[in-house]
């Protein structure tokens, strides 16, 4: 460091970096809350609003977003085309199918602040469907970020060495006997309930 | 009357009035618009300004600590602690040093600001050994508490 000119450090300090992104099975919420904190520059110790030093973020595989619960079909994008009787309701699912980057466009669109810089802060954002990216982009990218959530292995994803070595916590048998015990405990008394019940019809019929 | 420079014979020609608006015309030039030329309307605009800057003066210091936290947060980051854990564990050492200081070392001395969230980070490790170990471990090094008076 102390080997460099001042101007040459200075120049390396801020300069603008490019990172990548994987968004696949990845809630886009996180993942836009990631990209904005690196487009505004927050993660960097020389952060001033005014220092314009956010950095380039590239997010691939935006087709294979996951939203959580149901939320494909439940969340509703808006929006008005100015012109009488123009209001749009889309949901996630028939926007996804239509634009399948529009989503993590929006959201990180509206986490960003609201203020002259985020149009700026919106064309540093670089979006890919999928994982071809052109070689321009891919030439100057940097590092790649952490996925914010850990994407869970589906059961045929495990080898069969792993599956045989997870303790057994409990065996069909066991379950059976533990099942029919709280069914007795949660129930009592099956035969009285049933005697008074004949007793009843009885009475009513008699 | 004999006036020995310009200065002196520009004030004899000019009337006093000239000179009092000036005096509140001066704080007024970089404005935009005609509040920085018409008296009247400056006047208004030079006292609002006067009350804001003495405003800004205590907000000045707030928006100056917001800017070290995110700094330090950022920094800290860097280094896998939160700014929380970071701070708390710093004052739990005896560490004195103010929000100013540490953001300003992080920028310029980042081999020092690791060490410190090294030793934040050790200080962490030995309070949840102590909360959890239930006695049974030596206390930890850098949990001594040094008493100054």
């Amino acid at each position: 460091m102390a080997s460099y000119t001042k101007a040459a450090q200075q120049w390396a300090t801020f300069a603008r970096a490019w990172y990548l992104l994987d968004a696949k099975m990845q809630p886009p919420g996180k993942i836009a809350a990631v990209t904005v904190r690196r487009l505004e520059g927050r993660h960097k110790p020389i952060y001033h609003a005014l220092n314009d030093c956010g950095d380039h973020v590239v997010i691939i595989n935006t087709r294979h977003i996951a939203f959580s619960g149901n939320k494909w079909e439940q969340k509703v994008y808006s929006s008005h085309t100015g012109y009488p009787g123009g209001f749009k309701q889309v949901t996630a699912t028939q926007l996804h199918l239509k634009d399948p980057t529009a989503i993590v466009k929006l959201t990180v669109y509206r986490m960003l602040p609201k203020n002259l810089l985020r149009r700026t802060l919106m064309q540093r954002l670089h979006l890919f469907p999928e994982d071809v990216i052109p070689e321009d982009i891919e030439k100057n990218l940097l590092q790649e970020i952490p996925q914010p959530r850990v994407v869970p292995r589906r059961l045929d994803e495990y080898t069969p060495e792993e599956i045989a070595a997870f303790p057994r916590v409990w065996t069909p048998v066991l379950m059976l006997l533990l099942a029919i015990f709280l069914l007795k405990r949660l129930i009592p008394g099956d035969l009285s309930s049933t005697a008074s019940i004949s007793s009843r019809t009885g009475v009513n019929s008699g | 009357m004999v006036l020995l420079s310009v200065p002196l014979w520009l004030r004899s020609r000019l009337t006093d009035r000239f000179w009092r608006v000036q005096e509140v015309l001066k704080y007024a030039r970089h404005f935009r618009g005609r509040k920085n030329r018409c008296y009247k309307l400056a006047v208004r605009n030079v006292r609002r300004a006067f009350v804001k800057s003495t405003q800004a003066r205590r907000q000045k210091k707030r928006f100056l600590r917001a800017l070290w936290i995110t700094r330090i947060e950022a920094a800290s980051l860097e280094h896998g602690l939160k700014y929380s854990a970071f701070i708390s564990n710093l004052f739990k050492t005896q560490v004195e040093l103010n929000r100013k200081m540490i953001a300003d070392l992080a920028i310029y001395e980042p081999k020092t600001f690791k060490s410190l969230a090294a030793l934040a980070q050790r200080r962490r490790q030995e309070g949840f050994l102590a909360a959890l170990g239930d006695g049974k471990e030596p206390e930890g090094i850098f949990s001594r508490i040094v008493h100054h008076y």
